[in-house]
């Protein structure tokens, strides 16, 4: 791209850049280019004066390219398109291959999230999202956004809900997946949501499915456990699951060091103190050594009722 | 056990096993003489045990796109694990020690000057002054040298109504503004502490406070987790008023105090699978479990606090299933990879939660195995894992890390309040950790402080010396 400059530009005739003042010696200082320096100048001279225009626009846009993890100049561009009362399309169809050539960027999901919630429509938005997850399946900063819009717009639905277990398929250890899955169905925490019976059997027989094809995978352990934990329903269930991936009795037949956590928890309320304490012990020697004084933390409660419970 | 695949059959780990016998060894030994392979061949002998010992038996066959890069990860670190491919010295326990004169050397490089290229770090580098400070001191060196300059940097990054942002001209930032008071503690001078200007700082913390309880990052800007951290991270250090200033537009709303909503609203970041998000309904994460805890620790003892906003033993789990393993580091949300920097994020959490909860629940041994073989750069600096290249972030990371793992904490509330959000003055040194360690006294780095994360006293000191400072909100100092 040609550089861009300012000091002869007519347009900007008017304005005395406010060069960087650092002090004397800064450390971490950057020896900037003329180009990014400059514009740098116009833009602080601007801010100073409260300045928003289209060639205010034209600038932010600038240093962006030369520097997109600029948050000033991200939320002072969002300001200005909100006082020009400017076409956010426009800005939407500008963000676009922004984001995608700024995969880790953060600033830019905030300042999309700010432009969505002025627009107020979520159109197209989740086919954007889903492209850039096709780039980087666990980006939290997008995983997050999607959440928001959901929230924003009321998306609880069957075709959310879908492309949600399309990204599971795809990999089934794919946490934030599992995570945006939760977030539809049970909401966010505290937050008090009823969810009727059909739906937890639905999910149950969901989340058991994916577990039966890589029961070592701790994503859809964690989601059943934070079902039963939700809904408090009773662990009978639960552990006649659990039970298919681990008996502590039968210690060279054990598939999941999850299920044995599972069932440690299970014995432990059910006040089957020597059977809990063979699940962590099979855990703490066997099956998650490296997590041993965890798992004899986890003895010590069981003999300790008042802090176990 | 219908579709299960038997995991038995490949006891132990095939992973493992695969890796056991690259060839990365040959050439380590390759042109060494015998006396000294033999040496080197226990050593290894000794690492490859270990390893078998602590990794389980069960593996699942089902190949995804998260297995594969595990899998890369894991051909990338052992080599590490097992043998020396940096050519370091070895400790008595046959493990690299800590390369502190080169990490040093790499520290003071990265306090800049930095070509054109970097301007990406434009808006960060009150945090590239943190990590290098907080590194350095972490390493035994004394800072003062740079005093001065950390001053004058940060003077210029003050903005005229309050906070401190990128540098000069920017907008503040809660996480500029967290940086920046950090160097200035450490660095420990009256200039220092008086260069911040506590009263446009505590009206543009009021501006930052949201009716829901959280903080946004800047104004207009996101609201998450990081946001009540540094805040109250803020107030405690300059000992600012819990009140809220009378032009915080949360005030339209009802709310009084900085404190209002904020316990409810950390407790909403609490998630399914027991760790902590950005914000309610995001995803359990390391980083944000830290500023969560931390965050929890400033407005009162761990004890009441954690117990009091988060569910502790679905936390616990959830943190115990960060450590990766056989890497022995952590990792930041499930599925994903082993990275040095969560050797604070999530080790840093462990002192929080056992003064909340009882001693003895991590492995330390394993957190500092990795720090030492396989988080060190041959040059100097410490990286994320073993193939990336090092920068102060991850070099700064991972010496607290290795601070965590090395001393042990405890909570002590004496008699007598010293004021509001005065929780966190109450740490107490609790010995070195002895049991199962990896590392000699060279390869001892210095305490750290479990909230502030900062040279242990550096914090006490600063909150001492605004306790005797006189405040008025119309101030001007």
């Amino acid at each position: 791209m040609p550089q861009k400059f300012y000091h002869d530009d007519p347009e900007w005739a008017d304005i005395e850049p406010i060069a960087q003042d650092d002090g004397p010696h800064p450390l971490a200082a950057i020896a900037y280019t003329d180009e990014y320096s400059e514009a740098m100048g116009y833009l602080r001279a601007a801010m100073a004066k409260n300045e928003f225009s289209e060639r205010v626009l034209g600038l932010t846009e600038h240093i962006i390219g030369l520097n997109a993890a600029h948050y000033t100049v991200w939320l002072y561009r969002a300001k200005t398109l909100e006082t020009l009362n400017a076409d956010l399309k426009q800005e939407i169809a500008w963000l676009n291959p922004t984001a995608l050539s700024h995969l880790k960027n953060y600033q830019i999901w905030h300042h999309r999230q700010t432009i969505i919630e002025k627009l107020g429509s979520p159109e197209g938005e989740s086919d954007f999202i889903s492209t850039m997850l096709e780039q980087d399946t666990k980006n939290y900063h997008v995983w997050s956004y999607r959440q928001w819009l959901v929230q924003r717009f009321g998306l609880y639905t069957e075709e959310e809900l879908n492309w949600t277990e399309s990204m599971i398929e795809e990999d089934v250890r794919n946490n934030s997946a599992w995570n945006h899955r939760w977030f539809l169905v049970f909401g966010v925490p505290r937050d008090g949501r009823e969810v009727d019976e059909y739906t937890v059997q639905r999910e149950i027989a969901y989340v058991q499915e994916a577990i039966r094809k890589a029961p070592q995978n701790q994503s859809p352990w964690n989601y059943l456990r934070g079902i039963f934990k939700q809904t408090k329903r009773s662990t009978e269930d639960l552990k006649t699951f659990a039970l298919e991936f681990a008996n502590v009795n039968k210690p060279d037949d054990i598939f999941s060091s999850h299920a044995l956590d599972v069932l440690a928890d299970i014995y432990a309320e059910e006040q089957k103190k020597d059977e809990a304490k063979k699940a962590l012990d099979l855990l703490a020697t066997k099956f998650d050594p490296i997590r041993a004084n965890y798992w004899n933390y986890r003895k010590v409660l069981l003999d300790q009722p008042e802090v176990a419970a | 056990m219908a579709s299960a695949q038997d995991p038995t059959s490949q006891t132990p780990s095939s992973r493992l096993e695969e890796t056991l016998s690259t060839s990365a060894r040959v050439e380590e030994l390759s042109d060494s003489d015998y006396e000294e392979m033999e040496t080197l061949t226990r050593h290894e002998e000794a690492n490859q045990a270990y390893l078998k010992s602590i990794t389980s038996p069960i593996e699942d066959l089902l190949d995804t796109a998260s297995s594969e890069v595990q899998d890369e990860t894991l051909r990338a670190v052992m080599p590490f694990l097992i043998g020396n491919p940096n050519d370091f010295d070895l400790n008595s326990y046959g493990l690299p020690t800590l390369q502190r004169e080169k990490h040093v050397k790499f520290l003071k490089q990265s306090l800049g000057p930095f070509p054109p290229q970097f301007a990406a770090m434009d808006a960060s580098r009150p945090w590239v002054v943190y990590w290098c400070m907080q590194g350095l001191t972490a390493l035994g060196q004394d800072i003062s040298e740079y005093s001065d300059r950390v001053v004058s940097t940060f003077s210029s990054a003050q903005h005229p109504e309050g906070g401190f942002g990128g540098g000069h001209g920017q907008l503040p930032h809660l996480a500029a503004t967290y940086a920046a008071i950090l160097s200035l503690v450490i660095v420990g001078t009256e200039e220092a502490y008086a260069s911040i200007n506590r009263q446009t700082m505590y009206s543009y913390l009021g501006r930052m406070k949201q009716v829901d309880g959280g903080f946004t990052m800047s104004p207009n800007g996101e609201e998450d987790i990081r946001g009540a951290f540094c805040a109250l991270v803020a107030l405690s250090l300059l000992n600012l008023p819990l009140e809220l200033p009378p032009d915080a537009p949360a005030r339209q709303h009802g709310l009084t105090s900085f404190l209002d909503n904020l316990g409810e609203w950390v407790s909403r970041c609490q998630t399914y699978e027991g760790g902590i998000s950005a914000a309610p309904g995001n995803e359990a994460h390391g980083a944000y479990a830290f500023c969560g805890l931390g965050c929890l620790s400033i407005m009162g003892p761990p004890k009441d606090t954690i117990n009091k906003w988060l569910d502790v033993p679905a936390l616990i789990n959830w943190l115990n299933s960060r450590q990766s393993c056989p890497e022995g580091g952590f990792h930041g949300r499930g599925n994903k990879l082993v990275d040095g920097c969560y050797s604070h994020w999530v080790g840093g959490c462990w002192a929080l939660v056992e003064a909340a909860a009882g001693k003895g629940i991590w492995n330390r041994a394993a957190l500092g195995r990795y720090i030492l073989s396989a988080a060190q750069f041959k040059k100097g600096g410490l990286v994320d894992k073993p193939g990336k290249r090092p920068d102060a972030y991850h070099t700064c990371y991972n010496l607290a890390g290795l601070s965590w793992a090395q001393y042990d904490w405890k909570y002590e509330k004496s008699e007598g309040e010293r004021g509001e959000l005065d929780a966190p003055y109450h740490w107490q040194l609790d010995g070195e950790y002895t049991e199962d360690v990896v590392w000699d006294n060279g390869d001892m780095v210095n305490r750290v402080h479990p909230v502030f994360v900062v040279p242990f006293g550096k914090a006490e000191s600063c909150r001492k010396w605004f306790e005797e400072q006189t405040w008025s909100s119309k101030g001007t100092g």
